[in-house]
């Protein structure tokens, strides 16, 4: 009989790893100087003024990234719903969302600026890479119900509202909460992205006039904590995506 | 909502009482499903097409159960799914109650259990048999779901999932929403083709006690003769595809019919005599 190790020891000893490689990365300076040891970046963050601007970046960041999101489910849930009643809408709505996705954000950006500002562009970019994944997820859950189930509800004279109330919203919720770990990552990456093009505030504008000035550490600090936001988003994302699954499977 | 409350109790109620005064337009005893000289033929692509059903005619009176015995893609599944109306016959004339047959399903009145039984996976056996009087947009009458609990035998399984539920009971708690809504037709579509042979003995058994409780109009398909003997009036046999009518058998045993049945000579001779009959599909494929 074979041990198996339980999955968070692995989890663990594999962050563990990586940490370990990064500091001696930094210590022996073989990547340059451009390469802190983490425990200077953590050092960094101790600080009580490095730690403000940090986190204030961080607030307006993770804002930005929270709008998006929300707009970016909003809108894609009007467009599956959309899809999913009116049958004829659905391959155009597709297209519309798969043109939207292969044009890079990073092109959308400067033009977003002059659009909607450089306040809202942040939310915007996020909500954009949001929707087409969420639309994705919402379209794919709703017709997710095996072809029983549907005539179940059918011979027993169910209204489409009610179909789509009792089978196909239960029937999407684990997809759904599946594009949901997927999405939240990609609203702060998109939040970032729109922030360097000149918004006022975010861990993206730290991280371009980090990079511009030389300072470091500074851009270790905010490309670190960003990185931490998306692994919160996403680690929140999948319990409740294994929360679904375990009610609604 | 109420006129179609009253409807129900009209044509369910007192069938003796409909069909009098119904005598002088319509000759008694009503038809409750008709399918005349229906076809109904696949498209496959290709321009290649598959006909299911020939030329079929089929008719079941009220509070007639009929049963549809035939071999496996004879299109036996096809007549059950052109009476609930989830297919269109390519040509002839489908009526369930004298109307299209979707108009019954509509109406809340038509109950169906598949061989899959399609339960919803996060409701409880209680949630699941209210089901329909929820898609029909009614109060639930928690008294009749109880009811049809303990009719089906599943007492003590009301808050258990369909997970925790084996084969035999999810197909109890099927059959028990089909008929929580007191149907005008009930349609069963191998509703124990998933099941062992004792199993599946047992639930024909239970099948049988509940109908004599009720006798809605039944349309089962089966390819197991002894099911189909055991629990019709009628027996249609099919031929291979595409599926027409062979031979009608009426089955007028005494009812109740219990399990000992089955070892009669007379219940024998029956079953032998059908079996032969889709053997003869089998010598010419």
């Amino acid at each position: 009989m074979r041990l198996r190790s339980p999955r968070w020891l692995n989890n663990t000893i594999g962050v563990l790893i990586l940490i370990t490689v990064a500091e001696l990365i930094g210590r022996t300076g073989i990547a340059g100087r451009s390469w802190p040891p983490l425990t200077d970046v953590v050092g960094y963050l101790a600080e009580p003024v490095a730690q403000a601007t940090v986190l204030r970046a961080l607030t307006a960041t993770a804002a930005s990234a929270g709008w998006g999101l929300v707009l970016g489910i909003v809108f894609a849930a009007i467009a599956a719903l959309l899809a999913n009643f009116i049958p004829v809408l659905r391959p155009g709505l597709d297209r519309l969302a798969s043109v939207l996705n292969a044009v890079p954000l990073i092109a959308l950006a400067p033009l977003l600026i002059t659009t909607v500002g450089r306040e809202s562009t942040p939310a915007v970019v996020a909500a954009l890479g949001v929707g087409f994944v969420m639309f994705v997820a919402f379209t794919a859950g709703l017709a997710g119900a095996s072809a029983t189930h549907q005539d179940v509800f059918s011979v027993f004279g169910s209204a489409r509202s009610t179909t789509l109330l009792r089978l196909q919203i239960p029937v999407s919720l684990p997809t759904v909460f599946d594009g949901l770990a997927l999405a939240a990552p990609t609203a702060i990456l998109g939040a970032t992205i729109g922030e360097w093009f000149g918004a006022p505030r975010g861990l993206g504008v730290l991280i371009v006039s980090a990079m511009q000035n030389y300072q470091v550490l500074l851009l270790w600090a905010a490309a670190l904590t960003a990185a931490l936001l998306s692994l919160a988003a996403y680690l929140i994302a999948v319990r409740l995506q294994s929360g679904a699954v375990r009610r609604f499977t | 909502m109420t006129e179609s409350a009253t409807d129900t109790i009209q044509s369910g109620g007192s069938a003796a009482t409909a069909a009098g005064s119904t005598a002088a337009v319509r000759p008694a005893p009503a038809e409750a499903i008709a399918l005349r000289n229906v076809t109904m033929s696949f498209d496959l692509g290709r321009s290649k097409r598959m006909t299911a059903l020939e030329d079929f005619n089929l008719s079941v009176a009220e509070g007639e159960f009929v049963a549809l015995l035939g071999p496996s893609g004879c299109g036996k599944s096809t007549v059950l799914r052109l009476v609930t109306g989830l297919e269109q016959a390519t040509s002839g004339e489908v009526l369930v109650e004298d109307k299209a047959p979707a108009d019954l399903a509509k109406s809340h009145r038509l109950g169906v259990a598949f061989q899959e039984h399609a339960l919803l996976p996060w409701s409880s056996v209680r949630e699941n048999i209210a089901l329909p009087f929820r898609l029909a947009r009614r109060a639930v009458d928690w008294q009749r779901v109880d009811e049809l609990i303990r009719l089906v035998g599943l007492v003590g399984f009301e808050k258990a999932r369909p997970r925790q539920l084996s084969g035999g009971m999810k197909q109890r708690v099927a059959i028990a929403r089909a008929l929580v809504l007191s149907p005008d037709v009930l349609l069963l579509d191998e509703p124990f083709g998933a099941l062992d042979a004792v199993t599946r003995r047992r639930m024909n058994g239970e099948l049988a006690r509940i109908w004599e409780e009720q006798h809605i109009t039944t349309l089962l398909v089966t390819h197991d003769v002894e099911e189909a003997v055991l629990l019709a009036d009628r027996v249609v046999v099919l031929t291979g595809r595409p599926g027409r009518v062979r031979h009608v058998q009426t089955v007028d045993m005494p009812r109740p019919r219990h399990a000992d049945i089955t070892r009669s000579a007379e219940f024998r001779a029956v079953v032998d005599h059908l079996t032969d009959l889709l053997d003869v599909d089998r010598k010419a494929e």
